[in-house]
C-alpha cells in the first residue's frame, strides 16, 4: 500500500503451553501448545465448536483456563485479568462505543493507560492515517460504513501498542464484496504495524488469503499447523483434507513396494503414484484417502485422443456444470464413487454438456490416512459453508 | 355509484378495493375508540377541574380557576411531600436495583432466578398484606407516619420495577462492549461508568420516569404507613373525598397530578428524542 505509515507497536511472540479448558466432562480445548512469532499473522481455523473461540477468550483473559500457561514474550499472563494483559481485541460486531467519537474510541486504551491529552492526540492521528480514516475522527461510529467501523475497531485495538491483537471472526458481519476488501485491508494494516495477530475464523478462504500460518483445529485439539500452501497441498489428516479447500477423496490402500509412494484406489485400474504423502501414511496395505483437488483433474471427451498426461485416467459422465466466471465446476457420475468434481478454465470445457461421456485424468494426488472409525464416504468434499456441514456429520 | 350490467370485467388496480377501504375504516374506528378510552378520563378530570364539578356539561360553562384557588394549604403540603418522597424513592431504588441487576445479569449468579422472583414479591403479594406487615415492623421502629417510613415502603415497591428495568436494559446491551473496555485496560467499575451507564442512560431515564409515576399515585401500601404528619396526596384526597364528597379543590388537585405526570413524561421525551419513547425500552443500538 503506497504511503504506508509504519507504527511502533509492542508486538511480542506469544506462547501457549498445554492450555486446557473443560466444561464438565467435555474438553473444549485440550492441551493446546503453540508459538506465535513476533509480527506473525496466525489463524485459528476450524468448524464451529472446535475450540478456536474458547482459545481466543482464554488468551484475552475473558475466560479462565483449567490448565497450562500463556506467555507474551517472557511475561507470563495467564493469571492476569483481561484489563492487565495488554491485548487488543476486535470483535465480530466491533463493539465500538456508540456514544464516543471515532477519536475517543481509538484513544480509549490510551486514556486507560494515563497518556496525556497531547500524546493521545498524536497517537490517534497516526492511527487514523494507518487505517486511512483521516478526517472522520469526529464522527460517531453510527455514521460510518461497516468497513470503516471495522478499521476503527482495528485502530482502537492497535492504539496502545498491544503485545498481541486478537481478531474474533471480524469479517462475518460484512457482505461478500466488502469482506474481500476488508480482509486485504486488515492484512495490510497488520503488516504495516508488524503486529503479532491471532485471527479466528471458520472460513477457510479467509484463512488461506490472510495468514502467515494456519492452525487447523477440530474438537478442541490442533489437527495441523502450517502455511496456507502447506495446508492446502499436503493436509496431514482426513479432516484437514476435507476442511481446507474442495477435495475429491477416493478410498484406497497404500502400496509399499519400493517404487515410491503409490496407492491402489477403488475404481482405478493400476496403482496411482502420489506426489505427496501425509506423515501418517507408510504402513503396507494401510487404508488411505487418495486426495485429488478439482484443479488436478484434466477433462476431455472420451472420443478424443488423450491430451493430458497424468497419473491415471478413467471414463465418467458429466452430471452438472456450474459457471463461476474464471472457471467452470463440473460434476461427474462415476462408478464406485458418488461424484467427482473438476474445476477447469471455461474455454477448455465450453463444449461439454451434462450427459456427455468424458475421460478424466488425475494430474496429481496426495495421500492421507483413512481413520477406521469413520464410514467410507468418498467423493467431493467441498465446504464452502465454512465447515459447518462437516461439524454436523462428525 | 353506478353499476352497469354487462360491463366488461371490472378493471383492477384502480384505487383501493372495497375490502381495503372497509378494513382501513375499521382500524381507524378501533384506534379512535382505544384513544377515547385512554384519554377520556383524563380529559374529564381536567375539564371538571375548571368547572368545579364532576358532572361535566357540554358545552362547558362557568370555566374558571376557582377550584384551583380554593386548594387548601394541607393539599399543597401533601403534594410537595409526595413529590419529594417519590423522587427520593425513585432515585434510591434505582441506585440499589441497577447494580443488583448488573451483578445478576453479568455475574451469572446461579441464584439469579430465585432472586429475580424474590424481588417480584412486593408486586405479587397484595399491597394490603405488605402494608400490614410493614406497619407491624415500622411501629416499634418509629418509622410509621414518617417521611422515612413512606420512602422505605415505596422503595420496597420500586425495587421490583427497577430490577426488571435494569435486567432488561443490561440483557439488551451486548456484553462485548464491556469486554472491549476490559481488553482496552478498563477495570469493571470504569467500564460501568464510562461505557455501560452512558449507553443505557436513556433506558434508565425511562425507568426513573415510570417508577416516579408509580410513586406519585401509590395508594394501598401507603394507606397503612401514612399518618397525619406524613400524608401523601393520594391519601389526603381520598380521606377528604370520603369526608366531604368530591369538592372542587380535590378535582383541581387531581388535575394538577395529571399535569405533573405529563410534564415529567414530556421532559424525558424531549431529552431523549422520540425514538426512545413509545414503549422503546432498549438502550441505543451499537
Amino acid at each position: 500500500m503506497k504511503g504506508g505509515t509504519s507504527l511502533k507497536t509492542g508486538s511480542q511472540p506469544v506462547s501457549l503451553e498445554a492450555v486446557t479448558k473443560r466444561f464438565g466432562e467435555f474438553y473444549a480445548v485440550r492441551d493446546i501448545t503453540l508459538r506465535v512469532e513476533a509480527g506473525e499473522f496466525l489463524t485459528l481455523l476450524g468448524p464451529s465448536g472446535c475450540g478456536k473461540s474458547t482459545t481466543l477468550k482464554i488468551i484475552a483473559g475473558l475466560m479462565p483456563q483449567d490448565g497450562g500457561r500463556i506467555c507474551f514474550g517472557s511475561r507470563r499472563v495467564d493469571m492476569l485479568p483481561a484489563n492487565k494483559r495488554n491485548v487488543g481485541l476486535v470483535f465480530q460486531n466491533y463493539a465500538l462505543f456508540p456514544h464516543m467519537t471515532v477519536r475517543e474510541n481509538i484513544a480509549f486504551g490510551l486514556r486507560m493507560r494515563g497518556w496525556t491529552r497531547a500524546a493521545q492526540a498524536d497517537r490517534v492521528r497516526d492511527l487514523l492515517a494507518l487505517v486511512r480514516l483521516e478526517g472522520l475522527g469526529d464522527r460517531k461510529p453510527g455514521q460510518l460504513s461497516g468497513g470503516q467501523q471495522q478499521r476503527v475497531a482495528a485502530a482502537r485495538a492497535l492504539a496502545f501498542g498491544p503485545d498481541l491483537v486478537l481478531l474474533d471472526e471480524p469479517l462475518s458481519n460484512l457482505d461478500a464484496k466488502l469482506r474481500e476488501e476488508v480482509r486485504l485491508d486488515l492484512r495490510d494494516i497488520q503488516r504495516r504495524a508488524r503486529q503479532t495477530t491471532i485471527f479466528v475464523t471458520h472460513d477457510q478462504v479467509e484463512a488461506l488469503v490472510m495468514s502467515d500460518r494456519i492452525v487447523l483445529m477440530n474438537r478442541g485439539v490442533i489437527e495441523q499447523v502450517g502455511s496456507p500452501r502447506e495446508l492446502y497441498a499436503t493436509p496431514e489428516t482426513e479432516f484437514a483434507a476435507r476442511f481446507v479447500g474442495a477435495n475429491n477423496l477416493l478410498p484406497g490402500t497404500f502400496l509399499s513396494d519400493g517404487n515410491g509412494p503409490r496407492a491402489r484406489a477403488a475404481g482405478l485400474e493400476g496403482p496411482i503414484a502420489a506426489n505427496t504423502v501425509a506423515s501418517g501414511v507408510g504402513a503396507p496395505d494401510q487404508e488411505v484417502w487418495v486426495c485429488v483437488r478439482p484443479e488436478q483433474i484434466g477433462v476431455e471427451r472420451a472420443s478424443e485422443s488423450p491430451r493430458h498426461a497424468g497419473l491415471a485416467s478413467f471414463v465418467a459422465r458429466v452430471s452438472d456444470m456450474v459457471f463461476q466466471g474464471t472457471s467452470i465446476l463440473i460434476d461427474f457420475q462415476w462408478e464406485g464413487i458418488t461424484h467427482v468434481r473438476a474445476e477447469r478454465p471455461p474455454e477448455e470445457v465450453a463444449a461439454l454438456h451434462p450427459g456427455d461421456e468424458v475421460r478424466l485424468t488425475i494430474l496429481g494426488c496426495h495421500l492421507v490416512p483413512r481413520s477406521a472409525s469413520r464410514p467410507v464416504e468418498g467423493g467431493i468434499a467441498a465446504y464452502a459453508d465454512g465447515g459447518r456441514r462437516y461439524d454436523r456429520s462428525a | 355509484m353506478t353499476l352497469r350490467a354487462g360491463a366488461p370485467a371490472p378493471r383492477r388496480r384502480r384505487g383501493p378495493s372495497l375490502p381495503a377501504i372497509l378494513s382501513a375504516l375499521f382500524w381507524a374506528l378501533y384506534l379512535a375508540l382505544i384513544g377515547a378510552w385512554l384519554i377520556f378520563p383524563i380529559l374529564l378530570v381536567v375539564l371538571a377541574s375548571f368547572q368545579g364539578n364532576l358532572e361535566v356539561t357540554w358545552p362547558p360553562g362557568h370555566l374558571g380557576f376557582a377550584g384551583y384557588r380554593a386548594i387548601p394549604g394541607g393539599y399543597w403540603q401533601s403534594f410537595w411531600f409526595t413529590i419529594k418522597v417519590s423522587v427520593g424513592a425513585s432515585f434510591c431504588s434505582l441506585l440499589i436495583s441497577f447494580p443488583a441487576a448488573w451483578a445478576m445479569v453479568r455475574g451469572r449468579l446461579w441464584e439469579r432466578r430465585l432472586f429475580s422472583s424474590l424481588v417480584l414479591l412486593p408486586e405479587i403479594v397484595p399491597q394490603l398484606i405488605l402494608g400490614i406487615a410493614l406497619l407491624t415492623v415500622f411501629i416499634p421502629l418509629g418509622l410509621s407516619n414518617s417521611f422515612a417510613g413512606v420512602m422505605l415502603g415505596l422503595i420496597a415497591l420500586n425495587l421490583a420495577m427497577g430490577l426488571r428495568f435494569g435486567e432488561a436494559l443490561l440483557q439488551g446491551l451486548p456484553e462485548e462492549y464491556e469486554l472491549a473496555a476490559a481488553s482496552l485496560g478498563a477495570g469493571k467499575l470504569t467500564a460501568l461508568r464510562l461505557i455501560v451507564l452512558p449507553m443505557i442512560a436513556p433506558g434508565l431515564a425511562i425507568a426513573a420516569l415510570f417508577i416516579f409515576m408509580q410513586n406519585l399515585i401509590a395508594f394501598v401500601l401507603l394507606f397503612f404507613i401514612a399518618g397525619p404528619s406524613a400524608t401523601p396526596i393520594s391519601i389526603r384526597l381520598f380521606t377528604d373525598i370520603i369526608d366531604r364528597g368530591v369538592v372542587p379543590e380535590a378535582i383541581a388537585m387531581s388535575a394538577i397530578l395529571v399535569y405533573v405526570a405529563v410534564i415529567f413524561y414530556a421532559a424525558v421525551a424531549l431529552a431523549l428524542g422520540p425514538r426512545y419513547m413509545a414503549g422503546a425500552l432498549m438502550s441505543r443500538k451499537g
